[in-house]
């Protein structure tokens, strides 16, 4: 690998100095490069050691981290020269002959890795503590990890990691024969994430690849010229190639069917600030060296329509030809009448909230390469990338190349974290595009600006809620409105815009319902696919009301909630009757010691606040979800396969692509208790579109139930076929020993059979499920959903009433997931999902151009995350597989209304715009104490 | 990015030679000046590394001040004996700010001259910044100005210095130690940074090519009680919102004298000079305090989305007195 220079730099014979010597995990080093170098550039690119990752490049994140003469310091940040004859310590340097360290071992058995990317920064930082403090205390190691972020974990399982390596017994127990779904089985592609051998897309290219670099447009709304590129090029000779709108031979792309209103490459006009316009093809560094202000561009920046209250009433002014009033799409469930209803209520409340555009902040940026192969006499485009849904990619890259779908491959790199971000295209048309036209490799890694700036977020809303009750405090009606800022592209806007009106009832009965949403169109960034897909929104809304109602009748909170729960055999709005498995009440009841504990909690500490003049206030809260599992009525299919191998070992073929979630380990353990042996026998091949089946995306908290279905009814299929080959019962025992397949009484030995594929499986079992719905009609009425997750959050905070800030103290988080196939995962996910929820309630802010990086974008680190305590509830679904459902973005969508309904509860403010940052807070505790409302 | 050369500085001497030609920027622990020159921001045609110099010690001063060398890193600072011991404050300061990584890296001089995080400032996308490119205009006046300063602004710029260890310094009456190619000098804290002014590029009165080489900080005073008190967004890891470093001398519950200096909030470390003059005698309970922290922010201009900070600024000051003083 030659990439000895940073761009611009002069060479070393130039700078007059020779390779610079250090030592390098325990081993002596020279580096080739120039002195200012930055380490983890030359650590990656020189040494081939990407185990240490760049999320920001700017000491913003601590992916980076590594040690210098055994201290941690940001590695994006450092300087080759300041390192010269000191010794640097990777994450590759860890594991001690192939064996993993008590810490690595400690993060294996607690699962702090989730999606692994910030496990290196994790794992440094935490080595340079532990060195000097072998049984450091919670708070220690809190302050020695404060400078690295992690989006996916929530941090409890890291600090409780780093903790348990002074005292725990840190061996792998693995669960025997059927007992794999509900054990703690420690993540199967847990070791290469602890190791640094993990490659994600930033970590693998083909050597000669040719960087592409995206020029991007600095307006939000824009006519350009592309000029003479030809004599661009004559003047910057290292330009190898262009790609423009003209290569792209179909120049459009969407998530969705329709509209595909997205070009890969402008033509001619651009809708937001970060959209591509232009690609350069060249070597990386002599590429990114051309100045931003040489690009032969001209602009006729237009006026740029941002807010939707523009965008809808701007006439004429379309954004997009074929969208009347700026609207993308409109979402309706209506139920009984809403209008009769209210008049009847004893109590009505009725509020308008905002929340912003929030950014996924996934710690990877996207990557990846492209690369043209010949097979059979045929060039196909296989392409490595980060990426939640290979499946999608693979037919959007073919439609824009105008290729049959089997001319492309996806083979997705392990993934940084996604949360939804990475459910989109971003890289992969480009890529593609690039690679095809050159026929030459091309790879590209998204600076983080380029990433926050060109990729969707979770939709700004606004949102009015009227809600009434009966005397009793039963929920009669509720009449939403929401519209939701989709910027300039559809991406996922349309499933927001769909999903919000099904969910806006929140999990309560009620007779009269009325929920009308707008996606609207605007100059703005694209918002897409964020966990709750609008969701989390509607539920600041509906939450913060049903506090209010439950106060106007003069009922306890939980009390209010418990006598509204939806149970099984209660309609919803769409007028579902749900079967089973809705155990909102459950949840309830789990929560109510914590919540009699915390209200009284903070009751005694305000009145101690009050008595010894303290500024600071506590309050207790909560919030309730559901959360329908799987794609909203349009078909989501997953299949899986399994063949057993003559070696004795079994072969899960499992395209639930992995994104941190736990995929990877979660359908093994659901095949092995299916065909009745140990996980330890299972061998996988990760989701590739060439050698395995279509599992759909990994999106709406789905994989587990509907992949875990078709893993488990592939691992049952095997298992017939295996008993049948026996001749045995079908309700007879099946053991693997050795090459031996015993069955019932009889034994079969594997060697001596004929495998029935090139892939050398002696027998293939195949499982499929798509969930089953009812398409809705135009009242929205119908079945969107098999099965809905069930949530309960209880937040503590305390308030400072001087600063208007929140420190969130605890959160106890009570989850219907129908069965924990692995309590340990889910409980993963349930504490990361928290941290973004906090993030979404009190800091997170995306704003367009002055937001692009992670200092100015922030998101909560290890000292903001509060205490959290899961209660898993397990009301088994039937149509799930072992009773599973799914709790990925469930976890977020109570967090921030739990939040929110404890700062109400500390100061009577009630909050309406989100996030709640320090200066709004104020705001509002000052307009509260004045009487005002704001 | 622009082409730049390297030359690593075997002493003083040396340094300064290198440092006096045109264009040479010295390199400290480089977590601000690197991220800058990635950005373009900064442009320094050569950079002089200054690590190998033997300025990293920590001293105590014969009348019993304390020395600490231009080298020294921010968190050996942070955790040294007689820091914790006789100035907490700059302890406490220094440990609020960036995270362990970067403290680890990030020098005493370099933080001196951090420069300002003013997004359009760090991003070159944007072309009007007075700071970076004099006559350009301040994007920041008219446009997103939440994390801007509300004292000590001009007409042209209105960015905040972002320095936590700055705060404490100024409480602490520190100087600055620097060698030029005319000699040594000695800048009072108070004296070092500037406000932008008409000449909102220069951050400090810093000459080309001089060196810093060591803060010193007089004595402290007998039995001083002090805070630093930093408000932000998020726990950690995140620049202040408002700051305060608070020194109290204390008869009883009486105060007979404080030093108050301000973050996040102004063009440069601010000494509340005037909260100063109004704090002796007072007693620490809330309702003086307001009043003496009011005159902190009697010059405050606002802008359309900071003015939060005029009143956070007077409750940072009143809170730190207060903690100071162990009353709250
Ligand atoms: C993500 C992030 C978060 C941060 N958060 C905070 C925070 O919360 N609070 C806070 O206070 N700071 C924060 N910082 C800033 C950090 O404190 C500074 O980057 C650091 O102190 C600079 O020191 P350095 O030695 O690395 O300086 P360098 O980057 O080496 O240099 C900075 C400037 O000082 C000049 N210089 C360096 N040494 C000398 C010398 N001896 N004489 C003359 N000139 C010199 C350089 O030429 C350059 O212009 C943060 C930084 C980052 C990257
Ligand atoms: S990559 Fe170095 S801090 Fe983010
Ligand atoms: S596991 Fe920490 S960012 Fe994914």
């Amino acid at each position: 690998m030659n990439h000895p220079l940073e761009p611009g730099l002069k060479s070393l014979a130039e700078a007059g100095l020779g390779s610079i010597a250090l030592t390098v995990n325990g081993r002596p080093a020279l580096l080739n490069c120039a002195p200012p170098t930055r380490l983890a550039h030359a650590l990656r690119d020189e040494l081939g050691l990407t185990g240490t990752k760049i999320g920001c490049d700017a000491g913003d994140c601590g992916a980076c981290t590594v040690l210098l003469d055994g201290k941690q310091v940001c590695s994006c940040i450092t300087a080759v020269a300041q390192c010269a004859g000191r010794e640097v310590t990777t994450i590759e340097g860890l594991a001690q002959d192939g064996k993993l360290n008590r810490l690595q071992q400690a993060f294996l058995k607690y699962g702090a890795a989730q999606c692994g990317i910030c496990t290196p920064g994790m794992l440094m930082a935490a080595s340079d503590l532990l060195a000097g403090n072998a049984a450091p205390t919670q708070a220690e190691v809190e302050d020695a990890l404060g400078g690295v972020l992690c989006r996916c974990t929530g941090y409890q399982k890291i600090v409780e990691s780093v903790l348990a390596v002074a005292h725990d017994d840190l061996t792998l127990e693995p669960p025997t024969a059927g007992r794999a779904v509900g054990s703690r089985l420690a993540r199967l592609d847990g070791v290469s994430k602890l190791t640094g051998a993990e490659k994600y897309g930033a970590d693998e290219y083909p050597a000669g690849a040719l960087w592409l670099r995206v020029v991007r447009s600095p307006h939000a709304r824009a006519g350009f010229t592309l000029g003479d590129l030809d004599a661009f090029r004559r003047k910057y000779p290292q330009i190898e190639g262009f790609i423009t709108a003209a290569d792209v031979p179909e120049n459009s792309f969407c998530v969705f069917p329709v509209p595909k209103d997205q070009p890969v490459l402008a033509d001619g006009h651009v809708r937001f600030r970060g959209e591509a316009v232009l690609g350069l093809l060249g070597e990386r560094d002599a590429i990114i060296a051309i100045p931003e202000a040489e690009m032969p561009i001209t602009w006729q920046p237009r006026h740029a329509l941002t807010e939707p209250e523009e965008a809808l009433t701007a006439t004429g002014d379309l954004i997009h030809d074929f969208a009347p009033e700026n609207v993308l799409c409109r979402g309706r469930v209506v139920k009984g009448d809403v209008q009769a209803a209210f008049p009847m209520a004893a109590h009505v409340v009725e509020e308008n909230f905002r929340t912003s555009y929030v950014e996924h902040a996934y710690i990877e940026p996207e990557a990846g390469y492209a690369e043209v192969v010949s097979q059979g006499g045929q060039e196909r485009l296989r392409l490595f990338v980060c990426t939640q849904t290979p499946y999608m990619d693979k037919e959007e890259v073919a439609r824009v190349l105008k290729l049959p779908h089997d001319r492309v491959r996806v083979v997705p790199s392990a993934i940084g974290g996604g949360f939804g971000g990475k459910l989109d295209i971003s890289v992969q048309p480009l890529l593609a595009v690039a690679a095809w036209k050159l026929k030459r490799p091309v790879r590209i890694v998204y600076t983080r600006p380029e990433s926050m700036a060109s990729t969707p977020k979770r939709h700004p809303s606004r949102i009015r809620v009227r809600l009434g009750c009966d005397k009793e405090g039963k929920l009669t009606a509720m009449d939403f409105a929401g519209d939701f800022n989709t910027g300039a592209y559809a991406s996922w806007g349309s499933t927001v815009a769909n999903r919000v009106p099904i969910h806006a009832s929140g999990p309560y009965a009620l007779p009269n319902v009325r929920a009308l949403t707008r996606a609207v169109y605007t100059n703005n960034a694209i918002a897409g696919a964020f966990r709750g897909f609008g969701v989390p929104q509607a539920c600041i809304a509906t939450e913060t009301l049903m506090d209010e109602l439950a106060e106007k009748c003069g009922i306890d909170a939980l009390e209010f909630r418990y006598r509204n729960a939806i149970r099984a055999g209660d309609a919803t709005a769409c007028g579902q009757v749900l079967q089973a498995s809705a155990g909102l009440d459950q949840c309830l009841d789990a929560l109510r010691p914590a919540w009699a504990g915390a209200k009284e909690a903070s009751a005694a500490f305000n009145g101690q606040a009050i008595r010894s003049g303290s500024r600071k206030r506590r309050g207790a809260g909560l919030a309730c979800m559901w959360y329908g599992i799987g794609n909203t009525v349009i078909a989501n299919p997953s299949t899986m396969t399994i063949g057993l191998r003559a070696s004795g070992r079994v072969v899960l073929y499992n395209g639930a692509q992995e994104i941190g979630q736990g995929t990877y380990t979660i359908m093994p353990q659901i095949a092995a208790d299916a065909l009745g042996v140990p996980v330890s026998l299972i061998d996988q091949v990760h989701s590739d579109t060439d050698l395995t089946e279509d599992a759909g995306k990994s999106s709406a908290s789905r994989q587990t139930f509907v992949s875990g279905n078709a893993a488990k009814f592939a691992a049952e299929d095997l298992r017939r076929q295996l008993l049948q080959l026996a001749g045995t019962a079908a309700d007879a025992t099946l053991r693997l020993e050795g090459t031996a397949l015993i069955a019932g009484t009889s034994r079969i030995d594997l060697q001596g059979l004929t495998p029935i594929n090139e892939r050398g499986d002696l027998a293939l079992g195949s499982g499929y499920f798509n969930p089953p719905t009812v398409p809705l009609d135009a009242d929205g009425q119908g079945v969107p959903y098999a099965t809905f997750a069930f949530a309960a959050q209880l937040a503590e905070v305390e308030v400072d009433l001087d600063y208007g800030t929140v420190k969130v103290l605890h959160i106890h988080a009570a989850h219907d997931v129908g069965r924990a196939v692995n309590p340990t995962q889910v409980e993963g996910q349930i504490h990361g999902g928290i941290a973004q929820g906090l993030g979404l309630a009190l800091m997170e802010e995306y704003i367009s151009g002055k937001t692009d990086n992670l200092h100015d974008y922030l998101i909560p680190t290890v000292g903001d995350m509060p205490r959290i305590t899961t209660y898993l509830i397990e009301d088994a679904e039937p149509l799930g597989p072992y009773g599973a459902k799914g709790v990925g973005e469930p976890a977020l969508v109570p967090t921030a209304p739990a939040i929110y309904s404890a700062i109400r509860a500390a100061t009577g403010v009630r909050v309406r715009l989100a996030p709640a940052t320090p200066d709004r807070l104020k705001a509002a505790l000052k307009a509260h104490e004045a009487g005002q409302r704001l | 990015m622009h082409a730049f050369t390297y030359t690593r500085a075997a002493d003083v001497g040396g340094a300064l030679q290198a440092g006096a030609a045109q264009g040479s920027a010295y390199l400290g622990g480089g977590t601000n000046l690197l991220d800058l020159i990635k950005g373009d921001v900064a442009q320094p045609l050569r950079l002089v590394d200054i690590n190998r110099l033997p300025l990293a010690q920590i001293r105590e001063l014969p009348g019993g001040g304390l020395s600490i060398g231009a080298l020294a890193r921010n968190s050996d600072t942070a955790n040294h004996a007689l820091v914790r011991q006789r100035y907490p404050v700059l302890s406490e300061a220094l440990l609020s700010g960036a995270s362990p990584q970067l403290r680890n890296m990030a020098t005493i001089g370099g933080n001196l001259m951090q420069r300002t995080r003013c997004p359009y400032f760090t991003d070159v996308g944007f072309a009007m910044c007075n700071k970076r490119n004099p006559g350009s205009g301040c994007g920041a006046l008219q446009g997103r100005n939440r994390m801007h300063a509300v004292l000590g602004g001009s007409e042209q710029c209105v960015a905040v210095n972002p320095s936590d260890m700055n705060v404490a310094l100024a409480a602490l009456d520190a100087t600055v130690l620097l060698r030029g190619p005319q000699g040594e000098r000695r800048v009072a804290l108070a004296e070092f940074h500037r406000v932008p002014g008409n000449s909102p590029e220069l951050d400090t009165n810093l000459l080309p090519g001089e060196l810093i080489t060591a803060v010193e900080l007089p004595p402290a005073w007998p039995n001083a009680r002090s805070r630093y008190i930093k408000v932000r967004d998020r726990a950690s890891y995140a620049f202040a919102l408002a700051s305060a470093a608070v020194l109290l001398d204390l008869d009883g519950q009486t105060i007979r004298a404080a030093r108050v200096a301000l973050g996040g909030v102004a063009t440069k470390p601010w000494r509340a000079t005037a909260t100063e003059r109004a704090l002796p005698g007072r007693r620490l309970d809330e309702g003086s305090l307001r009043a003496a922290a009011a005159l902190a922010v009697r010059e405050a201009h606002p802008l359309r989305e900071n003015a939060f900070k005029v009143e956070l600024a007077q409750r940072a000051i009143v809170r730190a007195l207060r903690e100071a003083g162990g009353v709250a």
